[in-house]
């Protein structure tokens, strides 16, 4: 009984210190992760939009850029952003949110497009946990620069996108995927394919066709 | 469990010190003598830097665990110690992988979750079990440095020859020419790393002196 009640006392005594431990270094470092992630992924809206950034622009010259270019819009439920240069008033690019599973965890990115908003101009994969070195490479400019002048419809009017096996004769609406991370591909190719649906649905809504 | 260092002379603690670093990084590598580890070995050593950075935290990690184990190794009371081992192992990487995100963004994006997944290392995990629990703070200090070094040693090797053949570059630097070197996929995908680190077995077994095999 005496032995049972020290393992709890000991047992309770070690889990509080160990959590204070655990919330003090979050706290502490939240603040610093916080504007990393914000960074991160204003670079990305930024450079998949193709506003002129320089390599290593701190978070606070990004957050500035951001606000003077960009005008954020709903295009029905999602949200779409709009690159206006100074001077101009239609916008030269546009850009919506890709969100969706990995194969390891979650996956977000960013597909910008040409205003037809058919023509892929960039894609973008700024949070992801796939495997370093393999599928973690989709979010390497030799993987998504493939996508840059891609239609996000097939010639037959499909909305939605392909990536198929490395090697298989692609066309306008499909790049080649990752040697070895199939799995990857295929959930990437399913959350770049919904959103192509979404835009497609709301551009016919929107021009009848 | 004795206490020996306590007891003997200074002089005899410094060389059963320099006898406990020894016996991680070379007679007793966790990796390359007791094929532990393994895991992270294959799936971060696709780039040199990657494979440092892992290193790093592995040594932090196993150092001060061992340290913390072996000072708490009196008072733990015996059938919770396992839970206590983890939690211990886990606050650590925990803290590593907070950090590392904080100010060294880039890496953690590369790394992913294999600085989490330190936790089930079973280096760290082995050491503690087979060594803090018996053996004074300092003594399991330096089994813990020197285990982890042993660790971060193999995983530069493999991470090294892996970035070389596998993308012909060095720390993302391109040190084989694309117009001479066809790069290898191979050695990107994890068979590269079961045969790199296969072949390093073999050579340091070869290397080794008769007389250690002999004494096993």
């Amino acid at each position: 009984m005496k032995a049972d009640q020290r393992t709890l006392l000991f047992a309770a005594v070690f889990g509080t210190i160990c959590a204070v431990i655990l919330t003090a270094v979050g706290r502490l470092t939240a603040p610093y992760r916080a504007v990393n992630e914000k960074a991160e992924e204003l670079r990305n809206y930024l450079a998949a939009l193709g506003v002129p950034l320089e390599a290593d622009a701190s978070p606070a010259a990004l957050i500035g850029a951001f606000e003077k270019n960009v005008k954020v819009t709903t295009n029905g439920t999602s949200v779409l952003y709009a690159y206006i240069p100074q001077g101009r008033t239609e916008p030269v690019s546009l850009a919506v949110p890709l969100a969706g599973m990995g194969l390891w965890g979650p996956v977000k990115g960013v597909l910008a497009l040409e205003p037809d908003e058919t023509t892929i101009l960039g894609l973008r994969f700024y949070q992801q946990e796939e495997t370093p070195g393999l599928s973690g490479e989709i979010g390497s400019a030799w993987f998504t620069s493939k996508f840059k002048g891609k239609k996000i419809e097939s010639s037959d009017g499909r909305a939605g996108f392909r990536i198929v096996k490395p090697g298989t004769q692609t066309d306008e609406n499909s790049v080649d995927g990752i040697t070895g991370a199939t799995m990857t591909s295929d959930r990437i190719q399913a959350i770049l394919s919904q959103a192509a649906q979404q835009l497609v649905s709301e551009r016919r809504k929107r021009h009848g066709r | 469990m004795a206490d020996n260092s306590k007891h003997a002379s200074c002089g005899g603690c410094r060389g059963k010190c320099k006898e406990t670093m020894k016996s991680g990084i070379a007679a007793n590598n966790p990796v390359l003598t007791q094929a532990i580890g393994v895991c992270s070995v294959l799936a971060v050593t696709t780039k040199l830097e990657n494979s440092l950075v892992m290193g790093i935290a592995v040594i932090v990690t196993t150092s001060l665990s061992c340290l913390f184990m072996s000072l708490l190794r009196t008072i733990t009371p015996p059938r919770i110690r396992m839970i206590v081992e983890i939690a211990i192992i886990a606050v650590f990487v925990i803290c590593f992988d907070q950090i590392l995100k904080a100010v060294y963004w880039d890496m953690s994006k590369q790394l992913g979750p294999y600085v989490g997944l330190i936790i089930t290392n079973c280096i760290v995990m082995g050491r503690l079990e087979a060594f803090a629990l018996q053996n004074p703070p300092l003594l399991s200090f330096v089994d813990g440095l020197s285990n982890g070094i042993g660790y971060a040693l193999i995983l530069a090797v493999v991470g090294f020859v892996r970035e070389l053949l596998g993308s012909g570059t060095l720390f993302g630097v391109a040190v084989l020419p694309a117009s001479v070197y066809q790069t290898n996929l191979l050695f990107v995908l994890a068979p590269g790393a079961f045969f790199t680190m296969g072949l390093l077995i073999w050579i340091i077994n070869a290397l080794k002196p008769k007389t250690a095999e002999a004494s096993h």
